[in-house]
């Protein structure tokens, strides 16, 4: 096909793909050069969903979901999570009302216009741990712990990043000063992050028995993370590769219905003889 | 008079009964779509190898027996 | 003649270059013989060969004759001018022979042209209906909607006699744990001398719990619980008073307090929505 045409358009073709090419590794580098910073990018992991097909490892996301309930809870929020969202991802629902009723949430105005505490229902937010920003900022020497409710998808690189922070503490290199209430974190932007290693070996002990390492518990604490962020993330897959499967059965379909329509158009012959 | 004939005189002849036709397969072909579909995405799914757990599988409805499984377990202890 | 003499005016070259053609057509007479005879018609042999046919074509033009025994005759142009594209990619296997009919074969090719156009057409529709259902279904309440759209109540909570308010979808909600003696009362109350008829039984699902939703249906205030003449329900606003039934029996309202949908789960646990 290429072949037959002028050589006119094949220069302008190769112009073209230059052209693009060029245009690209431009912006890529730019792109590079803006994000360059002195911290240290995330290193791709394997994520068991990461495959274009791949469902998230609901067994992950419910061991993520207690190292958040009891470790991040005590400083992050995730006020766009409700105890309903667990169910049919995590637990069940009577697991999910048993979760919720552990907590006492304001509730009111009553009869008398006085405000009262009850406790939770299945269509209750998680409590967060402090009133405001404020309060979180005095509690954390000034640091404000942020909502995690999507922060998978508000940090760049996602789920790697935050495994990458979660293992990432270490001293500081030589010739970096990292004031007292901070701590050294290389994969943090700026380096000094104000949150101190969150986990450890054995902080807690998984209902499912699974060894509670440093790496299994940053694992299913990022993976939890990413559900938040994305609670469609299956479905999403699912339909995208239904999606994909009928709209091959379609093309199909509608290529034989074009040759067919256009055969008599391509199998004719007009011979113009000019008049003598 | 073939199969293929046949065919074409009940079905394909009128326009009619060839909409009727493409109706009703819409309903049996959305029915065997979704299961081949989903039963595709659970095929895929079905997760490593595992030794640590009993069941190997990622999603929820997996998660859900193992949780059965697990309760049940615990009551019989 | 005022117009004939102006065109022979204007116009006298036209009568001057006119000229006569003689018919060519001969008057058609046919002459029936009524002899017996039979009428032979003159039969004019001619023989299709290559060299006849090719003689009779024009010589400007490159003209080809053909003949056969047992095959068609044909004069065609012989175009060594023109390359004929090359249609086989256009055509299926079964027209592909030219010694082969092509009727022969047809409805096997239409059957499998409406089958494929079909297929894609139930492909289409299902696809079609996807896409309606999901744009359709985003529409429809959200979860959170949904879920603040229910209500659990513990019966436990509410002692025999006592009416419990609860705040549903924005509005007061009333669950009565009623006695045997109010339930005896209302259900012996005639029905016909209501103003909104209705039966006591029409109205709960289980005689002890009564759910109503708190609104006065004369003006929308919320009436006050164990009051009243009837000793159901009290409206202060305009004096409305309602049974243990929820129903009007005295004043300006003109319809019974509503009932909402509502469900037991358990013993213990009713769901109100």
């Amino acid at each position: 096909m290429f072949a037959r045409l002028s050589r006119g358009r094949k220069v302008l073709l190769g112009a073209l793909g230059a052209l693009t090419a060029g245009g690209a590794g431009v912006v890529t580098a730019l792109h590079v050069s803006v994000s360059a910073d002195e911290f240290v990018h995330p290193p791709p992991l394997k994520w068991s969903h990461n495959g274009l097909f791949s469902a998230l490892d609901h067994k992950s996301i419910r061991r993520g979901y207690q190292v958040y309930r009891q470790v991040c809870s005590t400083c992050h929020s995730m006020k766009y999570l409700a105890f309903r969202n667990l169910i049919g991802v995590t637990h069940t629902e009577e697991e999910a009302k048993a979760i919720a009723e552990e907590y006492m949430f304001m509730d009111g105005p009553d009869e008398e216009g006085n405000m009262f505490e009850r406790p939770g229902k299945l269509s209750d937010y998680f409590p967060r741990p402090y009133e405001n920003d404020e309060q979180a900022r005095a509690a954390n020497a000034g640091s404000l712990p942020p909502d995690l409710s999507y922060i998978a998808l508000a940090r760049h690189g996602g789920e790697d990043y935050i495994f990458a922070l979660m293992t990432g503490y270490c001293d500081p290199p030589a010739g970096i000063d990292i004031r007292d209430e901070l701590y050294y974190n290389p994969y943090f932007p700026g380096a000094a992050i104000g949150m101190a290693p969150p986990l450890y070996n054995e902080i807690l002990e998984y209902e499912d028995g699974t060894p509670a390492t440093l790496g299994q518990l940053a694992k299913d604490v990022s993976v939890f993370l990413r559900w938040a962020s994305e609670p469609e993330h299956d479905q999403r897959k699912r339909m995208g590769m239904k999606m994909l499967m009928i709209f091959t059965l379609l093309i199909g379909a509608s290529y034989y219905m074009k040759r067919h329509k256009w055969s008599v158009m391509k199998s004719r012959k007009i011979a113009y003889r000019p008049p003598n | 008079m073939s199969f293929t004939q046949t065919i074409y005189n009940t079905v394909f002849r009128r326009t009619s009964s060839y909409a009727l036709a493409i109706v009703v397969g819409a309903v049996f072909f959305e029915r065997f779509f979704d299961q081949l579909g989903d039963g595709l995405f659970d095929y895929m799914n079905k997760g490593m190898q595992s030794h640590m757990q009993a069941t190997c599988s990622k999603q929820w409805k997996d998660l859900k027996q193992d949780l059965a499984l697990r309760q049940s377990s615990d009551e019989d202890e | 003649m005022i117009a004939a003499s102006r065109l022979g005016v204007s116009l006298p070259h036209v009568s001057a270059t006119s000229q006569i053609v003689a018919s060519q057509l001969r008057p058609a007479v046919i002459s029936l013989s009524s002899a017996s005879k039979d009428v032979i018609p003159e039969r004019h042999e001619f023989w299709h060969t290559q060299q006849s046919l090719s003689a009779s074509a024009p010589k400007s033009c490159f003209l080809r004759a053909t003949s056969a025994v047992h095959g068609p005759s044909q004069v065609r142009y012989a175009h060594t001018d023109i390359t004929v594209p090359d249609f086989t990619e256009y055509r299926r296997e079964t027209t592909a022979a030219a010694n082969r009919s092509a009727e022969a074969g047809s409805v096997d090719r239409r059957a499998f042209t409406y089958m494929l156009v079909g297929g894609g057409a139930v492909a289409g529709a299902y696809s079609a209906k996807s896409l309606v259902t999901d744009f359709v279904s985003t529409m429809a309440a959200s979860a959170d909607v949904l879920a603040m759209a229910k209500i659990e109540i513990k019966l436990s909570d509410i002692p025999e006699g006592k009416n419990m308010t609860f705040k549903w979808r924005g509005k007061p909600l009333f669950v009565r744990h009623r006695t045997a003696e109010e339930i005896e009362e209302v259900a012996a109350v005639d029905v016909n001398s209501l103003r909104h008829p209705e039966h006591d039984s029409e109205r709960v699902k289980v005689p002890e719990w009564l759910v109503l939703i708190g609104v006065c249906t004369h003006l929308g205030c919320v009436p006050i619980a164990n009051a009243g003449e009837f000793g159901g329900y009290f409206c202060p606003c305009h004096g409305s008073h309602y049974d243990a039934s929820g129903r009007i029996r005295k004043g300006p309202a003109p319809l019974n307090l509503e009932v909402p949908e509502y469900e037991f789960t358990s013993d213990d646990l009713m769901i109100v929505g």
